[in-house]
């Protein structure tokens, strides 16, 4: 990057390729944001449908998807807002996140007759190429290397 | 999952497309009119398949699953290349291509999903396939 800024500054510009601007919702940021854009989306989907369709059967996972699908959505409005507040909000929503896949995941394995009913974090989210295990992960080093950034 | 051709074809055009764009976002290169047409082509592809999903229907071939679901999954997936494009063109850079690629692989599994409702090849929703439980 520090490279194409000087090849800008001396006039020689390449318009194909680009310059990112280094903030939190910028660059790679943007591609986070999107990623968690489709699991708030999908989770919020499947939960409501679960719920309205069949609650009954699996109050407990059903709940948990419910519960999951509202920390997909807080991270993901709070990772595209800037500021310093709410980049709190994100790393609070993400650790939730990521507890809750650990929790989840180890429960899933461990006692598998009360979780027969998948949820997004179930098996660490092995259903969704691990991605829901990944993501926080990313998340919180992409918070971390932003930490002083507004 | 039944493969049928609405779900192959939904699979080549959404692949090509992530493909296209993920090649050019490694290349660092911006959007241009080939990640946005790959982007087109998918939204185009989704297009298609809703009306020909609705002539079906109405021409006598029936819907296993719950209507609603299914409509909600064809709104969402039309709904994801428009999302994309706006996130994408916001702040234009080789990351937009990323954005625009997600979408191409997001919408073969939610084709994938798509099918198990028209076919019934699901299972009730509690003991859905995770791996199409989008």
């Amino acid at each position: 990057m520090r490279l194409t800024d000087n090849i800008n500054g001396s006039g020689k510009t390449d318009k194909t390729t680009d310059h990112v601007p280094e903030g939190r919702t910028s660059g790679p940021g943007r591609l986070l944001i999107a990623v968690y854009g489709i699991f708030a989306l999908s989770a919020t989907a499947r939960a409501s449908f679960q719920i309205a369709t069949s609650f009954a059967d699996a109050p407990l996972a059903y709940s948990l998807s419910a519960f999951a699908a509202v920390v997909y959505i807080v991270a993901t409005i709070s990772l595209a807002k800037p500021g310093a507040t709410w980049a709190k909000v994100a790393t609070i929503a993400i650790c939730i996140e990521l507890i809750g896949v650990i929790v989840v995941g180890a429960l899933s394995f461990l006692d598998a007759a009360a979780f027969e009913h998948a949820s997004v974090w179930s098996k660490f989210g092995q259903g969704y190429g691990y991605i829901p295990l990944l993501l926080p992960i990313i998340g919180l080093i992409w918070l971390y290397r932003h930490r002083d950034a507004k | 999952m039944t493969l049928d051709p609405w779900l192959i074809s939904g699979m080549v055009v959404g692949m090509a497309s992530t493909i296209v764009c993920i090649v050019a976002a490694v290349m660092k290169k911006k959007p241009n009119d080939v990640t946005l047409l790959a982007l087109a082509a998918v939204e185009l592809f989704i297009i298609i398949y809703a009306i020909a999903a609705a002539v079906r229907l109405l021409t006598g071939e029936s819907l296993a699953g719950a209507g609603w679901e299914f409509w909600g999954y064809v709104f969402t997936v039309a709904m994801l290349p428009v999302a994309a494009f706006y996130w994408a063109m916001m702040e234009r850079t080789h990351w937009s291509n990323y954005v625009m690629g997600a979408v191409g692989i997001t919408s073969v599994v939610m084709l994938a999903r798509m099918g198990q409702i028209w076919y019934g090849t699901a299972v009730p929703a509690q003991a859905l396939n995770p791996l199409l439980g989008l």
